[in-house]
């Protein structure tokens, strides 16, 4: 039996699925008290099952991200390498100190580091109040010595600071991001961790003693609920990856769908591929201007909902982006297009005689009726998501390519199923299937499509690895480990072998490793490398990974209109 | 909001001439590196775009490919030339203010007549930029500044007659390197005279010679010729550390030249110190164009006592500026008849060597020299390429302001050679119709590229 728990900003879903069905669901309003409404929701799907069956939990929360939203985390102190390239002066408004130590794009230390620079850095970052410390190298993905090194002597002269290194925070190769990604991990850690507490102790309280415990994160995968304390920040966002693999769980494998989630004042369109949700390119985006290296799944945010409210300008209609209250037929002020849906007989929600009302308000003025009010209520929503929807698939097209058979091979995509979840789903999605030309799907259980999305959802792991047969040297981008190459001859077999075996090494420490039976190959790229018309050597860049996917789908795939 | 800077990013990283060659997978995995962990990508300042294919109307609009597009072009210079293609369409229609293609393989010893690789060049990507800009946008005056160490000795060729592209390369003298030509006498034909400027540099040349060059030479003639369009063939081989140029340009000295040339669209080209310059150069290039502080972007083994340039080459580039300043001058009051009398054909003859393949060319090349419009232009070239052997060709090329009487000579003189038994294939690039064909002696086939 497997329990999937999402807890989002006002209430707490849950869902226990076993045999690949869903047995049961709850929703819970939230508490201030955390732990009230995890035992709330354990509760509602536990009666009159035993809870040491309960193998596995998933768990997906917008704590973090509601945390720095609300910019309630501790105040970090910076202390970076950037060495030649671009300035560094500032880091929005986090206290800097540049240190002299760099690294190159090969992991050779090109700067040794001043370690009186070091010490003189603790010093100023003391005398300002800080214990929380972000040590970030520009290539520290490719060697990691100097953070190691500053980080080391941060703890030998004030062992109680937290210290947070950047190969461990963000392993890619972009070190403004990198730095981001560290700074918030130090900054939310040590609240993050009364939040596992608080679930650690949830569980025991209702004997939920042999299964794994794992958290949910914005690329839809998982880490345990341990390795989790390490890196916070990969728990933000994870809400839509929620359901979007909900959706992918609801429907067919292996097919193209859109999932459009329609909730009160946005719009979430996702997409999933041939069976696999579509990651984002780029990191996730805090603010305005917190750019992480965090991975996500591409979600668009569309500003407008089922309670957005509808006004007349002119002889125009138009909808606005902010939510004013509930919608007219729930007692709100204003007309929304769930009044629109209630008018046109697509749903029945609240009171449908003051949609017809607040319509027909609407329309006095321009001389229509209520139902012409609805209608066209509703073409402009549909019209809006049907151009966002467009958008997205554009800018998915216009990703870059590096490689001559990825231009080669671009190709048109439109989606078979358009997926429909959340409250004014099942009003609009038939006709955005229309705009679109897909098969429009409203699966069961989508209200609690979040829920079983974590529930369904694998560990993921994966393993970036630059061999470097010149300098002997091999590169881990996840951690910045580097070491030296021990096998002769090396080539490209024996560089997918010591990434696989890197990968099975990691997912062993994490305690996940079953989830390595098949490895993904992502990407294998060959450099020769020619020095005075030599060949001096190879670089092997390997990247290999669990494999993707869900760990079932549930049910009989939705209702087909 | 301010216009970003365009960038199209394509290293190729599955194509190399061949494994050992300078243009293989590795020539821009630094940069990747380098411009990757930089962060710049997220700049709000630039914008990333994906490569496009060119297509072979696009080709044809510049080559003459022996015997077609397709069998001298793969899939790579397609997207090389696409990349800059498409910065050049975001530029036009106002998305972006320049932009910068770092894009292989490269491309400006790449000829009209193509017979085989040259200089690790196919296909000329700022060539098919600018006919791709004639053709779309209806742009007239468009400039060139090659500021790769090497002569853009096929860019030169392409528009030797063509009055309406501005072509400036600065290199290092052809007595000392590739290609060999280049010299200040090589000024255009007698409809584009003085359309085409080169600046020789003797080796040795540092930042502050180079940029006294830029102030005084270059960026005057562009304010007189006053191009809607200026194209940079951004080659970086005439860093300090490259192994082909004996220069000793840093990045810094590439920054400001970027700054005060101010391209609308910089193309790379060259550059094979690919640890020791490309990550650094191409990053200041990148920041420079996009207003971005690029100052901190120093080699880790820069040292400015090795970089002094002798007080001979100092003086040899002064006098050199000084010179051609001169001609330029001059030139303004020269015609087409004092330069060819009542001749109605300028002609010259051209050997070109292939240097991958190791074969050459042979053309006669003529130019109507038409006192109403740029003329057309009528080549003749044999050479044996490996791929078809022996083989004689005659091409037609149109310009797109041909007068009426231009452009009917021009066609008859296509009619006629597909009459003569000596052709292999007979070209017509007609310009003013956006028509390209080719006729095929053997089957008498006539084939027209679709576009
Ligand atoms: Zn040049
Ligand atoms: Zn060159
Ligand atoms: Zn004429």
């Amino acid at each position: 039996m497997y329990i999937g728990i999402d807890v989002g900003g006002t209430s707490t879903d849950a869902v226990l699925l076993s045999s690949g069905r869903v047995q049961k669901t709850a929703k819970v309003y939230n508490t201030p008290n955390l732990m009230t409404s995890l035992l709330q929701a354990l509760d509602s799907v536990l009666t009159g099952v035993s809870a040491t069956e309960v193998k596995r939990v998933v768990l997906s929360t917008t704590m973090i991200t509601n945390l720095i939203a609300e910019q309630k985390y501790h105040p970090v102190a910076l202390l970076l390498m950037p060495g030649p390239g671009c300035k560094l002066y500032k880091f929005r408004d986090a206290d800097v100190h540049i240190l002299k130590g760099a690294i190159d794009y090969r992991g050779r230390e090109i700067r040794p580091l001043d370690e009186q620079e070091v010490l003189q850095a603790i010093k100023e970052v003391e005398s300002k109040g800080y214990s929380k410390v972000a040590v970030v190298g520009k290539f520290s993905t490719r060697n990691n010595i100097h953070e190691i090194k500053v980080a080391e002597i941060i703890k030998s002269q004030k062992p109680h600071w937290q210290v947070d290194m950047g190969h461990v925070a963000g392993g890619q190769l972009n070190f403004p991001r990198r730095i981001a990604t560290t700074m918030l991990n130090c900054a939310t850690k040590e609240k993050y961790s009364y939040f596992v507490q608080s679930v650690k102790e949830a569980l025991n309280k209702r004997n939920i003693v042999n299964a794994q415990v794992f958290i949910l994160k914005a690329d839809g995968g998982t880490m345990t609920l341990d390795s989790s304390e390490q890196s916070p920040v990969e728990t933000i966002f994870s809400g839509p990856a929620a359901s979007t693999l909900g959706v992918q769980a609801l429907t067919p494998a292996g097919e193209t769908s859109l999932v459009v989630d329609i909730g009160g004042t946005t719009t979430d369109l996702a997409l999933i591929l041939s069976g696999q949700p579509l990651l984002s390119s780029k990191g996730v985006t805090l603010g305005d201007d917190l750019l992480t290296q965090v991975r996500a799944l591409a979600v668009k945010s569309v500003p407008i909902g089922g309670d957005s409210v509808v006004d007349q300008v002119g002889q125009e209609l138009i909808i606005y982006s902010e939510r004013m209250g509930p919608p007219y037929c729930l007692g709100g002020s204003f007309p929304t297009p769930s009044d629109a849906l209630n008018v046109m007989g697509l749903t029945k929600l609240g009171d449908i005689e003051r949609s017809w009302q607040v319509m027909e308000a609407l329309g006095e003025s321009i001389n229509m009726s209520a139902l012409e009010v609805a209608r066209k209520v509703i073409n402009l929503v549909v019209d809006t998501i049907a151009i966002e929807i467009e958008n997205m698939f554009l800018e998915w097209e216009q990703e870059p390519a590096y490689r001559i058979w990825e231009v080669m091979q671009k190709r048109r995509v439109r989606p078979k199923n358009v997926v429909g979840v959340g409250g004014a789903a099942a009003g609009f999605v038939p006709q955005i299937a229309i705009r679109v030309g897909g098969m429009p799907v409203l699966p069961l259980y989508t209200s609690s499509a979040n829920a079983i999305g974590a529930a369904v959802a694998k560990p993921t792991l994966q393993i970036t690895l630059r061999a470097d047969t010149e300098q002997n040297k091999f590169s881990v981008e996840e951690d910045g480990y580097q070491g030296s190459i021990n096998e002769q001859p090396f080539g490209s077999e024996q560089a997918l072998n010591l990434a696989k075996s890197l990968l099975v090494k990691r997912s062993e420490k994490m305690n996940i490793s079953d989830e390595v039976k098949d490895i993904e190959v992502t990407r294998r790229d060959v450099f020769n490398i020619v020095r005075n018309m030599v060949t001096t050597g190879r670089i092997y860049d390997v990247c290999v990974q669990t494999p993707r996917g869900i760990q079932w789908h549930v049910g009989a795939g939705g209702k087909l209109l | 909001m301010r216009k970003k800077t365009g960038i199209v990013f394509f290293p190729a990283f599955d194509w190399s001439i061949s494994d050992m060659h300078p243009e293989r997978e590795e020539r821009l995995l630094y940069t990747r590196d380098q411009i990757f962990e930089e962060g710049v990508l997220d700049l709000p300042e630039i914008a990333q775009y994906p490569p496009l294919v060119a297509t072979p109307h696009d080709i044809a609009r510049v080559h003459f490919c022996v015997p077609q597009v397709d069998d001298q072009v793969l899939a790579a210079h397609r997207i090389a030339a696409g990349a800059a293609m498409n910065l050049s369409d975001k530029i036009m229609d106002g998305q972006i203010k320049n932009g910068f293609a770092i894009v292989r393989p490269p491309g400006h010893h790449a000829m009209r007549v193509v017979h085989g690789n040259r200089g690790f060049c196919s296909i000329n990507n700022e060539a098919v930029v600018v006919e791709h800009l004639r053709r779309t946008y209806g742009i007239k005056k468009i400039a060139i500044v090659d500021t790769d160490v090497h002569h853009g000795d096929g860019t030169q060729d392409i528009f030797y007659h063509d009055p309406d592209v501005l072509f400036i390369s600065f290199h290092q003298d052809g007595r000392t390197i590739f290609p060999g030509t280049g010299f200040a006498d090589e000024l255009g034909g007698p409809t584009a005279y003085a359309k085409n400027i080169n600046i020789p540099l003797p080796p040795g040349v540092a930042d502050k010679s180079l940029l006294y060059v830029v102030d005084n030479l270059i960026l005057p003639i562009l304010e007189d010729f006053q191009p809607e369009f200026v194209i940079n063939s951004a080659g970086q081989d005439n860093h300090y550390t490259d192994p082909l140029g004996s220069m000793l340009i840093t990045a810094q000295g590439y920054a400001q030249l970027t700054e005060k040339l101010k391209p609308d669209l910089a193309v790379l080209e060259g550059g094979y110190a690919i640890e020791s310059a490309l990550p650094y150069v191409n990053l200041a290039i990148l920041l420079a164009m996009a207003g971005r502080d690029y100052s901190h972007v120093i080699e880790p083994d820069y040292q400015p006592e090795k970089l002094v340039e002798s007080p001979q080459v100092t003086d040899y580039v002064h006098r050199m500026v000084a010179n051609i300043q001169r001609v330029w001058e001059k030139s303004k009051a020269i015609t087409i008849e004092q330069l060819c009398g009542s001749n109605k054909f300028y002609q010259r003859q051209k050997s070109i060597y292939y240097d991958t393949e190791y074969f050459e060319e042979k053309q006669l090349e003529k130019v109507r020299t038409c006192t109403k419009c740029p003329g057309y232009v009528v080549i003749d070239s044999h050479a044996a390429q490996p791929k078809i052997g022996r083989c004689r060709v005659l091409a037609v090329s149109i310009h797109n302001r041909c007068c009426k009487q231009c452009i009917e000579e021009g066609l008859e003189a296509y009619n006629e050679a597909k009459k003569d038994y000596r052709y292999s294939y007979v070209y017509l690039q007609d310009k003013t119709q956006d028509n390209f064909l080719t006729f095929n002696r053997e089957d008498k086939s006539e084939l027209r590229t679709e576009g």
